[in-house]
């Protein structure tokens, strides 16, 4: 758990004016991690760069968190075909909205970030995908590739060391499931964003069946961070196995909610009372969603002690997500709160597959009945059997990003949800 | 060899394998919907789970890892699989439902997800029977039904294209039919349109389904979301009876089923041959069910003044024939054997007026230039080009028959439409006297003077070459007047046909048609003119051929019905215009 | 409309092929065709749909798969002004409910309508990453307006009705002193 957070200093989101802008990022170090590696091949091979980033585990921001180096080690020799980075700005998990700030406040950090990535995977090709509602930010990241194209940084021939790498931002029009990967990979295909099955993975045959990796912006943005300190440095972050600064999304209750940036493994207390200003209205916190809609929802008994990092998460009984936390006060229904989230999964479903397209609906419609008194309570064990026959037997994974809610939620509010339910018929004489 | 264990019994593999076309070859079952072995695989159904994992190999020694009690250690896969996409790999452990709890729950689970949003209208659905998913219901699904909310509404009864209807509502979203027309016939008309649980098949709002191989959709649909337009409604598949054939519309051959109720041929559809036309059929050759059953020639005619053809007796017909040739010098006859008809019917066709002294008949090809594509729709019109040429009839062209006719008195015409085709106006044969022996009216048998109906593809055992050079044969469906299908050992019997009486509604009189193999109507010719002529059943013809012929050595009936058609080793010849 | 009158204008069509020449294939051009059709005429109706298609030499049938799976697409026509209302997670606990039956009352006309003069059009939206910011609306896939209050509301209207757009909102890091601070002189 990290307790001198007070002290910390933004590093993803300096206090910079006009950080977007490539003369004032040069002007602050910007690009020098990049230029080391191409000023020094030998000591920054492609292989070294993706062993120190491997070293340092930056642990992906976009929900999983898997470790971004070891990911780039997947990728195949570089054989005739075209390679390929796909950036995810997709950030469609309710709760969450941090990436749009890299876009906004320090582009050419997640671009100096992905060019690394792209160096150490021989990359040819990097797409940006910005999810089509922020239409306003890509316009302003637009603006930054252009610079970069500009001061030779992205395209042919970069920085005079016969190295071509291109950077093509493009977006989408409204689908969650694009965000995930492979929906996001088809989307880029042009296509209907279905999910594809795995094997092969993105590495073995991802766009138009080329070796492809996936990693998300913020995921990215930290890359130049550990080339320009090291991976020993970055280690030192934030908590055991799980560090780094983190953007945290903070919404819902609390008297100032927005994005802030502090290292992974911050005291959720802490970020609750502290950083986002307490509770609205001086009331009592309820409960925590710590990581986007498909985080397991905590009760603030469950948060005592709780750090945001996926050890503490996992043993209080959820997971960091992507870092979007949801804060709920005393007031909060639970039930609907519940309907809303499978509202969104049923909105949301691609539809190819059987468990997810037909569970997500049937989800949605029992919770309807149940917020409007119609429920009963084998209604209850009815959803808890759904969610059982839906996680694990899909195509991806927005069928158990629907269904752990829907489990963690009325299993930790039960009384709530059964108060809501009619009185079986057969009670009370 | 690399192995694997399913429920408990080792196999060995060789190559690349999918779990679940592996237990299928095996003659085991697992059930599934989307995946189809000739389109890609979308593992989209999720109905096929499986629990499989792999024994533990020792990396160094090559052995498997044991545990304390000796059994093999075993790393189960964390999810259920989908067997359609498990790559089968060396040592890797698969059970089914029939040994896994765990699988039979996770199928029996995708089942009940899949039954939700169905209108459960199996009482009035034409896929009633054949229907996969009520089968598999039946089998690993669910008792009852715990849906008690309100089911999605889609649009029901549109009429996708001109054959094809969509049920939406039935639809379980398993993509086959979007992938047939993507990865089969190319013509990209089918795409899902909206999400979630809101999906269903359409076209381009502006187009219509009028791809000529739509109807395969319906073949393959695993429900009754897509059906003919046309048999809609019409038969129950229970009360079918289905005869393997060969579609005659055109030269590929394709192998197909005909499904017969009371001696109608009511529907046709394909049979798997990976060799010709895989699981596929133009929609054209469905649609030649009718010309077996309508506007047949049933009981010969002959024309007694100018334009009036009036029905005439067998006795009276094969009397006429007779005098006719006995009247005539064999080089006054100009004698056409087609490639519309069976090997048999043109090799006997020919033989029988070789034997009267005639030379060898003529025939033409069919072809339309351009008509074809570069799948199962052929140029060549007709089934038996090639083997008009394997027996050595004369090949010519159009002129090539006019001038024969223009040069003789008596014409004679196999089952051939060559005034319906182009080939010769009505004008042509007036002064001539002309004998059809025709399967259905035509332009042709108008123009004649005598009319000999015969038997079509529906009524006999009989083989025809493809363009590829594949000869392949067809079982008689239907009876005519004359066959018994409680007699005829290659005739297959229906409910119907096995309980029905004449004097019940199901069976009609009226279905059978009064007509003859050609070699049997050339039995009795030759018997009344003295000529040594005589074959029992086309299987005699054929064996006659093939001690005979040269690329039919060897080749029997058996053969062909156990190879699905035999490959001839013949010049493959570029059917075209002569 | 009929489909004889669509065409892209040559500026269109240059746009057109710079957004081909990012992708190996045309297919993948499809979502940012549809973007540049709808920005034309306001919609992807069956015709525009078609024309993008036809345009781009894919599969009719593909185009309208791709445009009904995506929400951002208008497959009808709509207000001047569509109102996209956030009621997801995060919106919903702060009143984005509220907003919307506001909205509702407001201009008559319930989500999924459009007002009859044609102006508004309200739709209920899933969450558009302004979570922080909540509850919000996005105005006709452009600009947000966040941290809304029922005042607020009115007063959008009032400036829509008079052709007037908010402008787009910088929020930045509450950690971000000097850049607040530069924002605000
Ligand atoms: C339903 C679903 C939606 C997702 N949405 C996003 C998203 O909006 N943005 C994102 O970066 N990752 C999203 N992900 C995670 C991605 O699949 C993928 O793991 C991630 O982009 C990889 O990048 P990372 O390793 O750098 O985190 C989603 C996953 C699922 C299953
Ligand atoms: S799990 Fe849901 S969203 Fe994912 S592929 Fe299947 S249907 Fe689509
Ligand atoms: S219509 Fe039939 S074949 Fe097509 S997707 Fe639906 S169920 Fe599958
Ligand atoms: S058959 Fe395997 S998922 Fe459909
Ligand atoms: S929940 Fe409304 S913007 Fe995220």
């Amino acid at each position: 758990m990290v307790e001198d957070w007070k002290s910390y200093e933004p590093l993803i989101i300096p206090d910079i004016p006009n950080l977007h802008r490539i003369e004032v990022y040069e002007e602050h170090d910007g690009y020098r991690a990049f230029r080391r590696i191409l000023d020094n091949p030998e000591e920054w091979s492609r292989t070294n760069v993706t062993n120190e980033v491997k070293a340092a585990n930056i642990r992906g921001r976009g929900g999983a968190g898997f470790n971004a180096g070891l990911k780039w080690s997947f990728m195949p020799q570089p054989d005739e075909r075209p390679r390929y980075l796909a950036c995810n700005g997709d950030e469609s998990e309710p709760g969450t909205f941090k990436d749009r700030n890299i876009f906004e406040f320090n582009p050419h950090l997640f671009i100096e970030g992905a060019l690394i990535a792209a160096y150490a995977m021989s990359v040819d090709v990097i797409y940006v995908y910005i999810r089509g509602e922020y239409i306003d930010w890509v316009r302003i990241f637009e603006k930054a590739v252009e610079e970069a194209y500009e001061k030779g940084y992205l395209g042919e021939d970069i920085l005079g060391t016969g190295i071509d790498i291109e950077m093509y931002t493009t977006y989408g029009a409204g689908a969650y499931i694009c965000g995930e990967e492979t929906g996001m990979l088809e989307s880029l295909e042009g296509k209907r964003g279905y999910p594809r099955i795995k094997p092969p993975f993105p590495a073995q045959k991802g766009l138009w069946g080329n070796p492809t990796t996936i990693n998300n912006i913020e995921t990215l943005a930290n890359v130049p961070l550990v080339i320009n300190n090291g991976a020993d440095w970055y280690q030192s972050i934030g908590a055991e196995d799980h560090n780094g600064p983190v953007l945290y999304g903070i919404s819902g209750h609390v008297n100032k909610p927005g994005v802030y940036e502090y290292p992974a493994g911050m005291p959720v207390e802490d970020l609750i009372y502290d950083v986002a200003g307490g509770i609205r209205g001086n009331k009592e916190l309820k409960a925590l969603i710590p990581g986007g809609t498909s985080t397991p929802v905590l009760r603030a008994d469950q948060l005592e002690g709780v750090s945001m990092d996926s050890n503490s998460l996992r043993d209080a009984g959820s997971m960091m997500g992507t870092a979007g936390m949801v804060v709920l006060d005393e007031d909060t229904d639970m039930v609907d709160l519940l309907w809303r989230i499978t509202h969104f999964f049923h909105h949301e479903s691609c539809g190819q597959c059987t468990p997810c397209r037909e569970g997500t609906g049937w989800l949605e419609k029992v919770l309807l009945k149940i917020k409007n008194g119609e429920g009963e309570i084998k209604d209850l064990d009815l959803l808890l059997d759904m969610t059982t026959q839906m996680e694990g037997r899909t195509i991806c994974a927005l069928a158990d990003a629907a269904a752990w809610p829907v489990r963690h939620t009325i299993n930790r509010f039960r009384d709530e949800f059964e108060e809501r339910c009619k009185k079986s018929v057969h009670a009370v004489a | 060899m690399p192995e694997v264990f399913i429920d408990n019994e080792r196999y060995e593999f060789e190559g690349d394998y999918m779990a679940l076309q592996f237990i299928l070859d095996l003659g085991k079952e697992v059930p599934f919907f989307c995946y189809h072995p000739s389109m890609s695989i979308p593992a989209n159904c999720r109905q096929c789970m499986v629990k499989a994992g792999q024994y533990i190999k020792d990396e160094e020694t090559g052995e498997y890892e044991l545990d304390e009690n000796g059994e093999r250690k075993i790393r189960w896969f964390p999810k259920m699989q989908t067997s359609c996409a498990l790559k089968l790999s060396d040592g890797m452990v698969i059970q089914t439902q029939e040994t896994s709890e765990e699988a039979e729950r996770a199928q029996k689970d995708t089942l009940e997800f899949l039954l939700i949003n169905h209108p459960l209208d199996c009482p009035i659905c034409d896929q009633a029977g054949e229907c996969p998913l009520q089968i598999q219901t039946y089998k690993y699904g669910p008792e009852g039904s715990r849906f008690e909310v309100k089911k999605v509404h889609k649009p029901k009864r549109v009429q996708l294209g001109p054959r094809v209807t969509l049920d939406a509502e039935r639809c379980i979203n398993c993509t086959r039919c979007v992938r047939f027309a993507e990865e089969i016939s190319e013509t990209n008309q089918l795409t899902i349109v909206s999400r979630g649980d809101k999906n269903y098949p359409m076209t381009a709002p502006s187009e219509t389904f009028d791809d000529p191989y739509s109807l395969n959709t319906v073949d393959i649909c695993p429900v009754g979301a897509l059906t003919s337009t046309d048999f809609r409604f019409k038969a129950r598949v229970w009360e079918m009876n289905q005869t393997p054939s060969i579609d005659i519309t055109n030269g590929k051959g394709c192998n197909i089923d005909l499904w017969t109720r009371d001696n109608e041929v009511l529907r046709i559809t394909p049979r798997h041959n990976p060799e010709v036309n895989d699981y596929w059929m133009p929609d054209e050759g469905r649609e030649a069910f009718e010309q077996f059953n309508k506007n047949r020639v049933s009981r010969p005619s002959i024309t007694l003044d100018e334009n009036n053809q009036s029905n005439t007796s067998w006795n009276n017909a094969v009397e006429t024939f007779a005098e006719i040739l006995e009247a005539h010098d064999p080089d006054q006859l100009a004698v056409f054997g087609t490639p519309h008809a069976s090997v048999e019917e043109n090799y006997a066709f020919n033989k029988f007026f070789n034997l009267l002294g005639a030379s060898n008949a003529r025939f033409t090809p069919h072809i339309i230039p351009g008509y074809g594509d570069d799948f199962l729709i052929t140029d060549d019109q007709a089934p038996n080009t090639n083997g008009c040429r394997l027996i050595n009839l004369e090949e010519t062209d159009d002129t090539g028959i006019q001038s024969a006719v223009t040069s003789a008195k008596v014409v004679i015409i196999l089952s051939d439409d060559l005034v319906g085709r182009g080939v010769l106006s009505a004008d042509d044969l007036a002064d001539r006297y002309t004998i059809s022996l025709a399967t259905n009216q035509s332009d042709t048998t108008e123009a004649s003077d005598l009319v000999i109906p015969i038997t079509c593809v529906a009524e006999h055992a009989a083989s025809y070459v493809n363009i590829d050079g594949r000869i392949q044969r067809s079982f008689p469906a239907k009876e005519t007047k004359y066959t018994n299908r409680r007699l005829n050992l290659e005739m297959s019997e229906g409910r119907l046909d096995r309980y029905g009486t004449n004097f019940d509604n199901w069976v009609n009189e009226e279905h059978k048609i009064d007509c003859l193999p050609v070699w049997e109507f050339l039995n009795h010719l030759g018997e009344r003119i003295g000529l040594e002529f005589q074959y029992d059943h086309s299987r005699a013809i054929f064996d006659e051929m093939s001690d005979r012929i040269d690329p039919l050595k060897g080749i029997s009936y058996e053969r062909m019905d156990e190879e699905l058609g035999v490959q001839l080793p013949i010049e493959q010849q570029e059917v075209t215009q002569a | 409309m009929t489909e004889q009158e669509l065409a892209f204008t040559q500026d269109e069509l240059d746009e057109i092929e710079r957004i081909k020449a990012k992708f190996p294939t045309n297919k993948a051009a499809t979502l940012r065709v549809l973007w540049v059709a709808q920005e034309k005429y306001g919609h992807v109706k069956p015709e525009v749909q078609n024309l993008v298609a036809d345009t781009l030499d894919l599969p009719r049938s593909h185009v309208h798969g791709v445009a009904s799976f995506y929400t951002q697409y208008y497959k009808e026509e709509t207000g001047t002004y569509v109102l996209d209302v956030c009621t997801c997670l995060s919106c919903q606990v702060c009143g984005g409910y509220d907003i919307l039956h506001h909205l509702e009352d407001e201009l008559g006309i319930k989500a999924g309508e459009t007002t009859e003069d044609g102006m508004f059009t309200i739709q209920e939206v899933e969450c558009l990453g302004a979570c922080g910011y909540a509850p919000m609306l996005q105005v006709t896939n452009g600009v947000y307006a966040n941290n809304l209050t029922k005042e607020k509301v009115d007063k959008l209207i009032e400036n829509l009705r008079k052709g007037k757009k908010p402008e787009f909102e910088s929020m930045v890091m509450r950690q971000n002193e000097k850049r607040k601070k530069e924002l605000s002189q």
